[in-house]
């Protein structure tokens, strides 16, 4: 144990120098005022690198407050990699309406920054602070177009209903820290595994920490922002929100129910099974009458978290490799997808999505990739979507919960659906006009390189389930 | 080697993805020399597939997953060598017949070639993830294929297809999962669980919701009644090659998977379901009998037709003997040959014409395109069981097989042959024969050595197997009796 260890503050500390270098250079460097995102984008590069190179050793700072674990790197580099793409879609998307550049790059790293203390939060202090930190970016970012009422109105409906959960989830932690005395994630487990039985005050407050956190992943019933949310944001946020957020989300629930509470594992598996069965129902049929292209984001989202709350009921270790790979799977698919949006979006000036009619036509990569991505998303081998999806039904069939397995099997199908809605738009109908479209390469690079990880990780699944096990298996 | 099946396919593909869009012609010559060379390959591992030392031949076990023990485990038994030979005689003829495509020739070759590899990769595999794997990975080329390249209501057609064969296959894929965990071998491997089953089988209401599941999961690819919807309509909107691919081939998956997962890991379970499968196999072979009576699209009799003759398939299955279970293996070789042929056919007169409709064709397009009117009567003789052709056979060895088992449903059966004769002599007499009508002045018969090879291929196919069947027979009767061996409850093998 060790009191201070910074050295395991190492990539959050480099994300802080970044914000520093990217504040100062914005208040005084007129020069590099203009290349911001590309500095961002470079530095962020450059912290992804150091993740793997000078691999931060795992340790715990803070007096065990803040752990650096297999589990939590796992999640930084994910975060990291969405950062990065973010940036880009942030860049070219700052080309069009340039307010306050410097602003935006900022509240994206500190975001950032809060999901990766959340990744390692080992107590639920810092996890409070460290959500919070991430929430408030995202407050400011999503009402972030001012002059655009949807936008501001979307900032004030996540700010509202963000705040109630919040405090929801504050609630909770006071319960959990009243019956055990502490905040601290090993000695609150301590406490928990002696109790024979769990006392009802102390549920409530589990259910409570489940309900805020369930506000952040968009389980339902606390979804109900999320389309309007997703649609009002600037379309990168939406992309920040949905892989970033949602990955942060998962990342806090994963690490509290197969640390803290798991000797309570009979209890709130039932519960989480609940809100997997709903959310994947009311996901999936959501998307099927929308027309524009964030809200059917949002809505399909939402089944997603189903599939990763189903892959969190189903528990154990093959529950907790299952939501890994799958969010691995999901990132990497989901930010292809909002690269071939973003761009979509800015060129047609509108985000409907009779706009994507002929694609095919106009841009063969774009459509391309998005095709790939919606059926990765959907499920479809050889992608990666096809086998983090196996690897949930497999984790739900192997705790019995055959029926949750075979709900999330019917909503392939259901998914697939609208998928293939979209790319019928994009192959079969004609083209909405005749000119093809040019892709700037810092789109064209990282598409390149997700398709790639797509087929990769959906082909060679071995190292990645390796990677996924080796992340949760101290847990068992 | 056998990798060779789905690779050689699968590189094309990445080749014909970075050539020019505008080389039309080299990507057509990509692709069919891909699938020449799987032909051959596959033709050369059907004659050297030996029944002597039968079991697994070509094989490959490589390690893939080892957390969830997944293995590449590919080989070739007897009933895959005769599915293999099948799917290699109808991609090639498809590549040759969608020279016929003209417009965004990339992406066709590009999917069409994703679904050839697909379609060898699940009779190449002996591993359950891998069997679905590409098994799933065939049903999803399908849809841009008809959705882009198709015709008439073509946008429905494609969507229904693959929603009802995606439906069944994850309802399977549940099946799969459930028989993996309880095994608890941490292992997919077929021959594995095949063992292990036959020593400590399930409990029997495991093995019935099990198979429940698989037979209906994979019964929706093989069409049977009442989900079987999606494929006239299906086969109507795609194009020729596609028809011909998805007929002759995909849609032999179904019977295949069933005999592989439900008859080989859970057998009382299959057992139970099979009185409930030999009725529905009679809704299929008279109820589609009937409605393609009525139909005036070519390719809805068709369509209907390969629906109905399914029923004869799966008929074979649920008589759980080995008459009748090598019965059902033939009529998947023979009726996927002829059913390819006839879309092919249909492919051609409807490209010159523009027009499926018995009526608008007319009369006496016999005198006009002798050959491939030939061809036509040649394919109808076949599709209604006529000595001569290896349909024959297949069907007498169904009979055979369930009559001991069923007598009504089989007695319904053989009535379908009746009707059979009606609707394609029907087609025969009213679109071949008869009085000559002037209104295809321009029709050309195949003249060309490109043009005839895909019929003359198949047909020869037909014949050669009608005449010498044990060419066929040894080697599905070796993988069946193989089956039964390892698995006794199945069925008892005949000396």
């Amino acid at each position: 144990m060790n009191p201070i260890g910074l050295s395991a503050l190492l990539l959050e500390g480099l994300v802080l120098a970044l914000m520093f270098t990217v504040f100062v250079a914005d208040l005084f460097l007129p020069a590099a005022k203009n290349r911001l995102g590309e500095i961002v984008a470079a530095g962020l590069a450059v912290i992804f690198a150091c993740a793997f190179l000078f691999s931060p050793r795992t340790g715990s700072a803070f007096g065990d407050t803040f752990v650096c674990d297999g589990l939590a790197l796992f999640f930084k580099v994910l975060f990291i990699l969405t950062a990065i793409l973010i940036t880009l879609m942030a860049r070219a998307f700052l080309k069009k309406s340039p307010k306050n550049p410097g602003e935006f790059y900022l509240l994206i790293l500190s975001a950032l920054l809060g999901m990766l203390f959340l990744a390692s939060a080992n107590d639920f202090i810092l996890l409070f602070v460290s959500v919070e930190l991430v929430t408030v970016s995202f407050y400011v970012m999503t009402a972030y177009l001012k002059t655009d009422q949807r936008s501001v109105e979307a900032g004030i409906k996540y700010l509202i209903l963000g705040a109630l959960s919040s405090g929801m989830m504050l609630y909770g932690i006071s319960f959990i820290y009243g019956h055990t005395g502490s905040t601290q994630f090993d000695a609150v487990r301590g406490v928990l595994s002696g109790f024979e039985t769990a006392p009802p005050l102390l549920l409530f407050g589990i259910l409570l920490l489940m309900a805020g956190l369930g506000f952040k992943v968009g389980a339902v019933p606390f979804q109900f922002w999320i389309p309007d949310v997703y649609e009002g944001a600037p379309l990168p946020v939406t992309a920040f929100l949905s892989v970033g957020s949602k990955m942060a989300g998962f990342a806090a629930l994963l690490r509290i129910c197969i640390s803290v509470i798991a000797p309570f594992e009979k209890k709130w598996s039932v519960l989480i099974a609940a809100l997997a069965a709903m959310t994947l129902v009311y996901g999936n049929l959501g998307a099927i009458p929308q027309k524009n292209i964030k809200r059917f984001l949002g809505y399909s989202s939402i089944g997603h978290a189903g599939y990763l709350l189903t892959a969190i009921a189903a528990g154990g270790l093959s529950g907790a490799r299952g939501v890994l790979f799958y969010l691995l799977s999901y990132a990497v698919t989901l930010l292809a997808v909002f690269l071939v949006v973003v761009f979509c979006s800015l060129h047609f000036e509108t985000d409907d999505m009779s706009a994507y009619d002929g694609l095919s036509q106009r841009s063969p990569i774009l459509a391309g990739s998005l095709f790939l991505a919606l059926l990765s998303l959907a499920g479809v081998p050889p992608l990666s979507g096809f086998f983090a999806k196996f690897l949930v039904l497999s984790s739900a069939v192997e705790k019995g919960l055959v029926w949750l397995a075979l709900l999330g099997a019917v909503n392939v199908v259901i998914s697939l659906y609208y998928y293939l809605v979209l790319i019928k738009r994009m192959y079969i109908h004609p083209p909405v006009s005749r000119d093809s479209i040019q892709l700037p390469l810092s789109f064209r690079v990282p598409l390149y390189f997700l398709m790639l990880a797509m087929i990769g990780i959906g082909v060679v699944q071995n190292p990645f389930v390796h990677l996924a096990t080796s992340a949760v298996s101290k847990f068992f | 080697m056998i990798a060779f099946l789905v690779i050689i396919p699968l590189a094309s593909a990445l080749v014909i993805l970075l050539m020019p869009e505008n080389q039309s012609e080299g990507i057509r010559r990509v692709t069919l020399f891909s699938c020449l060379a799987t032909l051959l390959l596959s033709l050369f591992i059907f004659l050297s597939y030996s029944v002597n030392r039968s079991g697994i031949q070509f094989e490959i076990n490589r390690p893939w997953v080892e957390a969830l023990g997944i293995r590449y485990h590919a080989g070739v038994d007897g009933i895959s060598a005769v599915m293999i030979l099948l799917h290699g005689l109808v991609s090639f003829s498809g590549a040759m017949v969608s020279r016929s495509i003209k417009e965004r020739v990339k992406e066709y070759s590009i999917f069409f070639l994703i679904l050839v590899a697909s379609i060898f990769g699940v009779f190449t595999s002996l591993d359950l993830f891998f069997l679905y794997f590409f098994y799933e990975m065939a049903v999803i080329p399908m849809y841009p294929l008809i959705g882009v390249w198709g015709s008439k209501n073509k946008e429905y057609a494609t969507m229904k297809l693959t929603l009802f064969i995606t439906g069944g296959a994850v309802l399977a894929l549940v099946g799969i999962l459930a028989i993996y965990q309880a095994s608890g071998l941490q292992s997919f491997d077929l021959s594995v669980l095949q063992s292990h089953f036959a020593a400590n089988p399930l409990a029997r209401p495991v093995q019935q919701w099990v198979a429940a599941l698989l037979i209906f999961g994979f019964g929706v690819i093989a069409s049977l009644w009442p989900t079987h919807s999606w494929s006239p309509i299906g086969y109507a909107a795609a194009p020729s090659a596609v028809s011909m691919l998805h007929a002759g081939v995909l849609k032999k998956l179904g019977p295949y998977l069933i005999i592989r997962l439900a008859l080989g890991l859970v057998p009382d379970g299959a057992r139970f379901w099979m009185p409930v499968v030999a009725v529905l196999c009679v809704m299929n072979i008279l109820y589609a009998g009937y409605c393609a009576m009525v139909q005036k699209d070519l390719k809805f009799i068709i369509g209907f037709s390969s629906v109905s003759h399914m029923g004869y398939v799966l008929l074979g299955l649920a008589c759980l003997n080995q008459t009748g279970v090598s019965g059902a293996v033939l009529l998947m070789f023979s009726h996927g040959v002829m059913a390819a042929l006839a879309f092919a056919l249909i492919g051609f007169i409807y490209d010159q014409t523009h027009t499926r409709m018995v009526d608008e064709l007319g009369g006496g397009l016999g005198s006009k395109i002798p050959f491939i009117s030939v061809c036509f009567v040649m394919t109808a003789m076949a599709s209604s069981g006529l000595p001569g052709f290896s349909n024959f056979i297949a069907e007498i060895m169904i009979f055979f097989g369930a009559w001991k088992k069923f007598p009504l449903p089989t007695l319904a059966a053989v009535f379908g042959i009746l009707i059979t004769a009606i609707y394609l002599l029907r087609v025969v007499k009213e679109v071949f024969f008869g009085k000559e009508k002037e209104t295809w002045p321009s029709l050309r018969d195949a003249e060309h050595f490109t043009q005839k090879t895909p019929f003359v291929l198949l047909l020869a196919a037909l014949l050669i197997f009608g005449f010498f069947p044990s060419l066929l027979v040894r080697k599905i009767d070796a993988g069946v009796k193989r089956m039964a061996e390892k698995n006794p409850s199945v069925f008892e093998v005949m000396p």
